[in-house]
């Protein structure tokens, strides 16, 4: 494969040399299925001693029930933490600080990880402990005490950074606090949580059948590295899983005002539209718009409200895909005497993108930026065989990335008008701000029909 | 002492790692030195006639390349009044020069001088004591009208633009109390287009659209403003510091950002950005006589400069503890600062053991101790030197209490737990501990481009060798632990530390607030 760098050379400066193509086809890396259906990418790398694996495991934050949110997050922070039938906590954190190596574990909407580093001489050790973490947890009450604890801490903390709460509570206001894709965790729900809960959670989804694995480093041979993992997760039986059945969302899809007040320096600023789902081929030519609109410091919201204005220092846009409706996010900072001028430019410039076509200059120059860059995904092995593994969790086709750059190469510029055209609809946005309303200089009111919010 | 023995781990590196390249065998021009000692990475070091010091690592796994240029300035080259100005001359770098950005910078310069002469009338009329409103709004008028027949001859965000379509990558710049860096990651072929973009950016900037660029740093300076972290900070650098320029925040004082011009931006441009105070970081995938050929061909030119001296007032020892309490609507932090003795003071390195010894992992003391045992604290982490390193700063460390625990609790805890570690002298298990997490930091920060640029350009530049983090490694495993307590006896005194406690408001203190 050939990766299209349009010449674009009538936007260079004449004293600038010819640009080739960037050359790269990314590695493929090996994938192997073990008995007990784990799946298992590897790209051997001896350039340094070192070796890293990751879990994606088959579960994240949306499989929680509904009485019990938390739930996932409190079990993957204690897979380790909470000791496992052969090793106590302390003697884990011991033995793993001395080496200087890492296994640590989390989840997020959509996928829970388990991660390990280890200096290649210590390999052994430390896989034995990775493997326990991953298959044995204990969760000790001490422990769970400890972690329910810090977990509360935080959400009595979610609050402290205006900006993040601005988002969170977009997107909760946007699906709705009942849905799994907009719900948080509540100081209710983290009490409900018991360690058998926990225990029938990990016995649901930590099966080597819902797991991919990512080994990448000085490991010697795939099949040394396999036999090891072997010889670990071998015997570890496959099971069925069942998944929750995560409902429909709905999504208003009509103009509303979401407001907090709160006497800080800044007014924070989000704007919501209805996204696309995972695997839609509109993606392409949406990653394109969204890089044009609000991609990077040359990118029309950045142009405009930052750089010509003066009124911001960040502003961007960006899309998330799901696998129901994601979102579509524009978001700026901005002080408060100038939010309105600031979120009247957000609103025009997704309306110009989809009511004029850009540029055939721009939307090239945004491709060559995707296509260019590409080689970025994977700056070291570990990331790319990493990125390999995520694609096939999400349910990607095989060829996905080899074919991605090709496919941005593609999009023109109708196309580009036509997906701006039927999903920017700022006119349906979410608005969610958060600031000191005395000193807005227009009511929210003239933005659409506006709720206040308590801060909680 | 084992750790003694591992520090050659990094040795294990060395030979796969930047024996690739095919064309290696191009011989280095003179001058040109290739690092034999095994020790460390191979890293090529050439200086330029006029003081442009470069380092390159050849290393290959994709074909992409790292920069950094590091400048040796910061916000403690700032002149009194003019705090902010290191951060805001770094805004500005992206604004192009006299060919990029411009539609013909011969009408350009005119059109910016009188921008430049309507914004020094609207700061003077602003700066009056009591300022005649009529009069700045016309001013203000005034300076509008000018940006925008400036504006006529500008091309938007050119300079930006030519990065997104060579492919960037992490095209970004930072600004401390020390130094200032600008950081790219570029698809390898396009090694000389950023030798031609960058030699033409450090000698011919031209700071157009400068009064906006400024308002972006104010919002920047506002975002952090609504930052309990942020905050927190700012109020221990200004208080533990009061006549060393440590005391400023990199940011700059809002009243300061308000009367900084364009002409100051100039002038500290021509002074501090000169090839005699820059290091320039090149890894990844390139070949480094190809590299050190285009340099001198593109940056040869780049006039030296002398540069003033810089011997700022000293801070005076500190002989009273300070308790500063801040009102914030966000839950209770801290965050506490003792003067240490600088980098180039041996004890430095008992400190960084002390700091480590206190604060690595789980099985850190304050780990162990007060998030776990006491179940005090949701964190407490510790740094033997912040803000900065040209100048003796501060250990610090920052903490926040678990609820019902209050900060008095939390603060009695933290220095008992170092009142112990003055007593008891840490075990040579916990000194192990960290020599190994060291050399293993040392091993992992080869992995990425980027964070290694930073590093050897950082080091180089600011601390005078690139060989620092490996050198450090070394001392650090000469500390003994009697050497731990006596400097922690010696520094992490009540006299020597400023407090800082960030408390939510009192009720009605909230309501009556104007």
């Amino acid at each position: 494969m050939t990766l299209l760098s349009a010449a674009t050379l009538f936007a260079l400066p004449p004293v600038l040399p010819r640009l080739d193509a960037v050359n790269f086809k990314p590695p493929a890396g090996d994938r192997v299925t073990l008995d007990n259906g784990m799946v298992v990418y590897l790209m051997k790398d001896a350039t340094l001693p070192v070796v890293h694996i990751t879990a994606f495991i088959k579960t994240g934050k949306m499989n929680d029930p509904v009485e019990k949110i938390g739930l996932g997050e409190m079990t993957a922070g204690l897979l380790k933490d909470g000791g496992t039938l052969k090793y106590k906590p302390e003697e884990i954190d011991k033995t793993l600080e001395f080496l200087a190596a890492q296994v640590e574990s989390s989840i997020g909407n959509e996928e829970a990880r388990a991660d390990m580093t280890s200096l290649k001489k210590d390999l052994d050790t430390v896989l034995d402990i990775y493997a326990e973490v991953l298959m044995h947890p204990s969760f000790e009450e001490d422990k769970v005490k400890l972690k329910r604890d810090e977990t509360l801490e935080m959400i009595r903390r979610r609050n402290d950074d205006p900006g993040r709460e601005a988002v969170r509570e977009a997107i909760r206001a946007f699906y709705g606090p009942a849905h799994p894709y907009g719900w948080r965790t509540e100081e209710a729900t983290v009490n409900a949580v018991t360690i058998e809960d926990m225990k029938a959670y990990h016995q649901n989804y930590y099966k080597p059948n819902n797991i991919i694995l990512a080994v990448a480093g000085d490991f010697g041979s795939n099949d040394e590295i396999l036999a090891k993992l072997k010889a670990r997760f071998g015997a570890w039986a496959k099971g069925e899983v069942k998944f929750p059945v995560i409902p429909p969302v709905s999504i208003k899809g009509a103009r509303q005002v979401y407001f907090i007040n709160k006497d800080i320096a800044q007014a924070f600023i989000v704007v919501l539209q209805k996204g696309v789902k995972r695997l839609d081929p509109v993606e392409y030519p949406l990653t394109v718009a969204n890089e044009m609109l609000g991609g990077g410091l040359s990118s029309r919201l950045a142009s405009e409200i930052r750089s010509r204005k003066g009124l911001a220092y960040t502003v961007y846009s960006y899309f998330a895909k799901k696998p129901d409706y994601g979102y579509i996010i524009g978001y700026c900072g901005t002080k408060p005497e100038t939010y309105s001028q600031a979120l009247s430019e957000m609103l025009k410039q997704f309306s110009v993108m989809a009511a004029e076509q850009a540029p055939a200059e721009e939307v090239t120059r945004a491709k060559d930026s995707l296509v260019n860059s590409f080689v970025f995904k994977f700056p070291t092995p570990f990331e790319l065989i990493t990125e390999r593994a995520s694609y096939e969790y999400y349910g990607y086709p095989g060829d996905y990335l080899d074919n991605y750059v090709e496919n941005i190469a593609k999009v023109n510029p109708a196309e580009v008008l036509a997906t701006a055209g039927k999903l920017f609809k700022p006119e349906n946005s979410l608005i969610f701000v958060i600031g000191n309303s005395a000193k807005f200089d227009k009511p929210l009111t003239e933005f659409g029909p506006v709720t206040e919010l308590k801060e909680d | 002492m084992k750790s003694l023995a591992l520090f050659p781990i990094l040795l294990l590196c060395c030979a796969p790692l930047y024996a690739a390249g095919g064309e290696k065998s191009e011989a280095l021009p003179p001058g040109a030195g290739i690092e034999k000692d095994p020790q460390y990475p191979q890293v090529v070091s050439y200086t330029l006639k006029n003081g442009l010091k470069l380092l390159i690592l050849e290393k290959t796994f994709v074909p992409t390349v790292s920069f950094t240029m590091m400048f040796k300035v910061g916000n403690v080259d700032g002149q009194q009044g003019k705090t902010g100005l290191a951060h805001l001359f770094e805004h500005m770098a992206f604004k192009g020069t006299k060919t990029i950005n411009s539609a013909g910078y011969d009408k350009e310069k005119v059109a910016l001088e009188a921008v430049e002469k309507a914004a020094q009338a609207l700061i003077a009329a602003e700066t009056e004591t009591s300022p005649d409103p009529k009069k700045t709004e016309e001013l203000r008028g005034k300076l509008a009208d000018e940006e925008k027949e400036a504006d006529k001859l500008i091309v938007k965000d050119e300079y930006w633009k030519l990065y997104s379509t060579l492919g960037e990558s992490g095209m970004n710049a930072m600004t401390s109390t020390d130094y200032t860096g600008y950081v790219v990651s570029l698809p390898s072929n396009r090694l000389e287009a950023w030798m031609i973009i960058e030699s033409d950016r450090f000698k011919n900037a031209v700071l157009r659209e400068f009064y906006r660029e400024r308002s972006v740093v104010m919002e920047e300076r506002r975002m952090g403003e609504s930052d309990p972290n942020r905050l927190l900070w700012e109020t221990l650098f200004s208080n533990a510091f009061v006549a060393h320029p440590y005391h400023n925040p990199t940011i700059g004082w809002m009243d300061d950002l308000t009367r900084l011009t364009r002409t100051d931006a100039d002038k500290f441009f021509k002074t501090f950005y000169v090839p005699n105070n820059a290091t320039l970081a090149i890894v990844g995938d390139v070949r480094p006589a190809e590299a050190i050929k285009l340099a001198e061909k593109y940056f040869g030119s780049w006039e030296r400069r002398e540069l003033p001296e810089r011997n700022y007032t000293k801070e005076p020892p500190q002989k009273s503890e300070k308790i500063i309490n801040v009102f914030f609507k966000a839950k209770p932090a801290m965050r506490i600062g003792f003067h240490n003795p600088g980098m180039a003071n041996p004890d430095i390195y008992a400190l960084l053991m002390a700091s480590e010894v206190l604060s690595n992992g789980k099985t850190g003391r304050f780990y162990k101790n007060l998030v776990e045992g006491k179940e005090l604290a949701l964190y407490a982490n510790s740094a033997h030197s912040t803000p900065g390193d040209r100048y003796p700063s501060l250990f610090v460390i920052a903490a926040a209490p678990k609820a019902p625990h209050t900060l008095e609790e939390l603060d009695g805890a933290i220095m008992s737990e170092i009142d112990t570690l003055k007593k008891e002298p840490p075990t040579q298990w916990e000194l192990d501990k960290i020599l190994n997490n060291y050399q293993a930091d040392m091993i992992k920060q080869l992995e990425s481009n980027p964070g290694l640029g930073m590093s050897l350009a950082h080091n180089e530049g600011i601390l005078g060798d690139w060989r620092y983090d490996w050198k450090t490694g070394a001392e650090l495993s000469k500390v003994k632990p009697e050497d731990v307590s006596r400097a922690a006896a010696k520094y992490l005194t009540r006299d020597n530390r400023t407090v800082v406690f960030l408390r939510e408001p009192l009720e009605q203190e909230q309501s009556g607030k104007p």
